[in-house]
């Protein structure tokens, strides 16, 4: 596992970093996210001027932001420089440790959940040793046991089914 | 009563032990839970109200006070360290507070962050303590339309305070126009673009994108950052006391935050994210070190600090005199006040004098008290940057799970998180800027509301914006502030072109 | 139109002699009581209280729980799903009960077989506010107004009980004000205090330093009774039109509780609301409690939907 982590991350340094023009790509989503957004608006109505629907803010902003994001597409795509290298594993563990807080918070409870959690996020760095993980993941589990709910009182359930 | 007796009385008021004991306690727990991201001075607030049960109303109001810009300068420690912004004005002393702390200055932003609060405070609760009436009519002359108008003034600015292309700082405030709008439309209670989801209905908590984007897309990238060692180990963590040069830089950028946060703060939900904005905005425009902005300029720290905080001061003006509440701390305000039969009203500032010059005083006094406690408390939050890495970014990690998953105590917020960080982490990637997405966001569904109504109550006539005297003031300073941003974009593309090989590190 | 609230039948009807338990703790968890609105309303504030004298008084640990949205739906689904064992309770009103029934064509929980509900704690009326130097101070000068130049006004939001009341107004005396909805009534009351609305409908105890002050004008209440604190003030009834609306509040529980423990839960709460401090402290805000048994107040639960059915409707709130 580490090892194939370790491996992973060598050859993610290996790689050159992506161009620029591949902002574009941003720009792209921002289009798309804004042609749903007319679409939707006009389906919702857009009503007259003195009374305006519910679909007019959508496509009003909507047009504005297709409009732009075309300027940014042109710009990024004329842009010759190097984007920052991206990674793709903290990216992952990052996100595995909210998908594990998510399923796991208001199951087995609090102090089981943010265990888990720790010890997702902290996968992708090889600095820490999987004990070192492991009791990182209980004193930050049983810091916001004290912290969370003995001190700031909010109502979560340390453990649940017990 | 006159200014000065008033005043004198307030701090007589506001001196009693008890009410500085509260006020302290206050401070103190705002500043701590405020740090926690996306716990803010809400959580705080509600976590004391049981305990004002047992107050007189002067001491409970004073330390949900305390509290309140207590969370507020919590807030900005959080932002500062850890590019974990709690509101959106706090996201624009993200700009400059963030790339201080990672080039070793983290003690001076927060030390700049600690005098430009203070400043801005004092500013704020003088133009509080002289402008009271005025402030109260103020409101009372902005409508639907007026509000509009200062709202553009706001988007506008903040599509300026982003550093990259402008081009795609111009096109996040649209997205985050764009985007606030899903959930239930509040004027006809028609669903917007939820997918068929209950929880969409009341749109994406504010906290959840403003975690998502910065707290966890900054904590992807990071983790390599840090891992290579880039730059932990060549920070002197005992520099946090700003040079002779820094601490003259900071004057300027104080009063002209303050002079417009007093203004915004005034205007009920708008305000804190408008003055920042705008404040940022301005300064960056007038600034002599302007070029630094968005790399570490002292400037950018002290100016969005001292504009918010003395808006928040002038905030309590609409909360006490109209029942508005600014924000939902500020809702809870309203509610301890109710606690003791006190409604919030145009009467309040005759009727129950004490207390409102008491709150007025205390200001000062936790003010001070929010100085002293927190300078020395500098050195602790930066040696918390020498923790290694390895250890601090699970835990953050969890510290945002937490602050969201307290908004509703439900799981699907953490899902909109996990979606929100990874879009922030590709935005970072493709050098789009969080802070002007946050800000129309945020400014989005006040815009659309005030646009409606404006248009309903005006029926169906748009010249209205322009033929209302304030409304078309505000609105021609917001085009030639889009003028100057476009003039000033075209100059420096020029220049750019001249040098093209500025950009990569 | 029928009375909003038939109350006085069904207090009649199911008046029964229930088995009085001793105020006290129901259990040794403690118990999240569940508000459907975010800190600092009227609503968190008498949770807050309940939980207070819980504590305080019978050494129920209790904390308030805050799940907002969605109309309150989000906090009454959470509750139905939870164990019927008197740990998770529900601040209910309208809005989840009566309001959204109507509103939502599916709704992921059923408002009366889906919960148990334990104890009604009053309610607050509303009123029609106009501006005072509008020369409107009838009712049927404000009909006639706006018969003629038409009149906008104010409510604290689409599906809002005030729009509710507004509509209500519009069918049962056959005019039509044009509508503009805010968030929540503060800002409303902002903008007609700015001179932006001519009207609006709110609570009638939180304008009363408006009221004194000269600022506002109520005409109307829609109390089946006049209000103590402003007695010259006439009810819609008393003007020929029956519109009586409540915005009422209780506590609930998931379904199927045991009735012991509902039967001491709810004692517990009639005993608090007996207290004086907490009879001054709702006088404040303007809600009256009268007394209901458990059956009484899921009757009344049940009434609410029907009689408001038809509002609801007209006032197309459900985004069609």
């Amino acid at each position: 596992m580490r090892d194939l982590l370790l491996r992973l991350r060598r050859s993610e340094d290996a790689a050159r970093p992506p161009h620029a023009w591949l902002g574009a790509l941003g720009g792209a989503a921002l289009l798309i996210l804004a042609v749903i957004f007319i679409v939707g608006g006009y389906e919702l109505g857009f009503g007259s001027t003195r009374r305006l629907g519910t679909g007019a803010f959508p496509v009003i902003t909507g047009f504005a932001l297709a409009v732009l994001s075309l300027a940014v597409i042109a710009g990024d795509l004329a842009d010759k420089t190097d984007l920052e290298k991206p990674d793709w594993i903290s990216f992952a563990a990052i996100g595995g440790a909210l998908v594990v807080f998510a399923l796991t918070v208001g199951r087995i409870g609090l102090v089981p959940g943010v265990f888990l959690t720790t010890i997702t996020a902290s996968l992708p760095d090889p600095a820490l040793k999987f004990p070192g993980k492991v009791l990182l993941g209980a004193i930050v589990a049983l810091g916001c046991w004290g912290l969370f709910i003995e001190v700031i009182n909010l109502p979560f359930k340390p453990f649940m089914g017990l | 009563m006159d200014i000065i007796t008033g005043f004198s009385q307030g701090l007589m008021v506001a001196m009693q032990p008890e009410n500085l004991l509260y006020c302290f306690v206050g401070v103190f727990l705002g500043t701590f839970i405020g740090v926690l991201p996306g716990i803010g001075s809400m959580a705080a607030i509600s976590m004391l109200l049981p305990l004002t049960f047992y107050l007189d109303p002067t001491a409970a109001i004073v330390m949900i006070a305390g509290v309140y810009y207590g969370a507020e300068y919590g807030g900005s420690i959080a932002s500062i360290l850890m590019n974990i912004p709690g509101t959106p004005s706090s996201s624009i002393t993200c700009i400059d507070g963030y790339p201080m702390a990672r080039e070793g200055r983290a003690g001076i932003a927060l030390f700049t962050s600690a005098i430009a609060s203070f400043g801005g405070g004092i500013i704020g609760m003088v133009v509080m303590a002289v402008l009271a009436p005025a402030l109260a009519t103020l409101a009372l002359n902005f409508g639907p339309t007026e509000y509009f108008a200062v709202i553009l003034l706001g988007l506008v600015a903040a599509s300026a305070v982003s550093n990259g292309s402008p081009v795609k700082g111009v096109a996040m405030v649209a997205a985050g126009l764009m985007l606030g709008t899903v959930g239930v439309d509040i004027t006809t209670g028609a669903e917007r673009f939820t997918m068929g989801i209950p929880e969409m209905r009341d749109g994406v908590h504010l906290v959840i994108v403003a975690m998502g984007l910065f707290g966890v897309g900054e904590l992807i990238t990071s983790i390599r950052a840090n891992a290579t060692g880039a730059h932990q180990n060549d920070i002197d963590y005992k520099k946090f006391y700003p040079t002779r040069a820094e601490w003259k830089s900071m004057f300027g950028p104080i009063w002209r935050g303050a002079g417009i946060g007093s203004f915004f703060g005034a205007l009920p939900g708008t305000g804190q994210t408008v003055a920042s904005a705008v404040a940022y905005a301005v300064e960056k425009k007038v600034s002599p070190n302007r070029a630094n902005f968005g790399k570490g300029a002292v400037e950018g720290v002290a100016v969005p600090e001292s504009a918010n905080n003395s808006a928040t001061q002038t905030a309590f003006i609409p909360t006490l005199t109209l029942g508005v509440p600014g924000s939902a701390s500020m809702a809870l305000v309203i509610g301890a006040l109710m606690m003791y039969g006190i409604v919030p009203g145009p009467r309040l500032l005759v009727d129950h004098a004490d207390l409102f010059w008491g709150l007025v005083a205390s200001f000062l006094i936790g003010n001070i008290l929010l100085l002293i406690l927190n300078i020395p408390m500098i050195g602790l939050w930066v040696r918390l940057l020498r923790i290694p890495y390895k250890y601090m970014y699970p835990t953050i990690i969890v510290l945002i799970c937490m602050g969201v998953y307290s908004l509703n105590n439900n799981v699907f917020d953490i899902w909109l998180t996990l979606a929100f960080g990874w879009a922030g982490y590709l935005m970072k990637l493709f050098r789009f800027e969080p802070a002007p997405f946050l800000i129309g966001f945020v400014l989005g569904p006040m815009m659309e509301e005030q646009l409606r109504r404006a248009m309903l109550l005006s029926r169906g006539d748009p010249t209205t914006f322009l033929t209302r005297p304030i409304s078309g003031t505000l609105i021609v300073i917001t085009v030639l502030l889009l003028a100057w941003s476009i003039r000033s974009a075209l100059k420096a593309r020029r220049q750019g072109r001249a040098m093209p090989m500025l950009s990569d590190e | 139109m029928k009375h909003l609230v038939p109350l006085s039948a069904a207090a009649i009807l199911l008046a029964t002699t229930a088995a009085i338990a001793e105020p006290g703790k129901w259990t040794d968890e403690p118990v999240r009581i569940v508000v459907t609105f975010p800190p600092g309303g009227t609503s968190d504030l008498i949770a807050r209280i309940l939980a207070q004298y819980f504590e305080s008084e019978y050494g129920q640990k209790a904390v308030v729980d805050n799940r907002p949205g969605a109309g309150g739906t989000v906090a009454a689904d959470y509750v139905a799903q939870q164990a019927p064992d008197g740990t998770t309770l529900i601040l209910g009103n309208n809005a989840p009960f009566t309001i959204a029934p109507t509103q939502f064509e599916t709704l992921p929980y059923k408002p009366l077989d889906g919960f148990t509900h334990i104890a009604y704690l009053g309610a607050s009326t509303p009123a029609l506010f106009v501006q005072p130097d509008s020369g409107i101070t009838t009712l049927d000068e404000y009909i006639e107004k706006v018969k003629g130049d038409g009149i906008t006004y104010g409510s604290s939001g689409v599906g809002s009980i005030t729009h509710i009341l507004g509509k209500a107004v519009d069918i049962e005396l056959g005019i039509e004000q044009i509508h503009v909805p805010y968030q929540g009534s503060a800002p409303a009351i902002q903008d007609f205090r700015a001179g932006v609305l001519e009207a609006y409908y709110d609570m009638l105890a939180q304008n009363r330093d408006l009221i004194t002050g000269g600022e506002t004008l109520p005409i109307a209440l829609a109390a089946p009774e006049r209000s103590p604190l402003f007695p010259e003030i006439p009810t819609f009834r008393e003007l020929g039109h029956d519109i009586v609306v409540e915005n009422w509040t209780g506590l609930s529980g998931p379904a199927g509780m045991d009735p012991a423990m509902v039967q001491t839960i709810h004692d517990t709460v009639e005993a608090i609301m007996d207290m004086q401090p907490v009879i001054d402290q709702l006088a404040q805000w303007g809600i009256s409690h009268t007394e209901m048994t458990s059956e009484e107040f899921t009757t009344f639960v049940g009434g609410t939907i029907d009689t408001w059915a038809p509002l609801i409707k007209a006032a197309n709130v459900n985004g069609g």
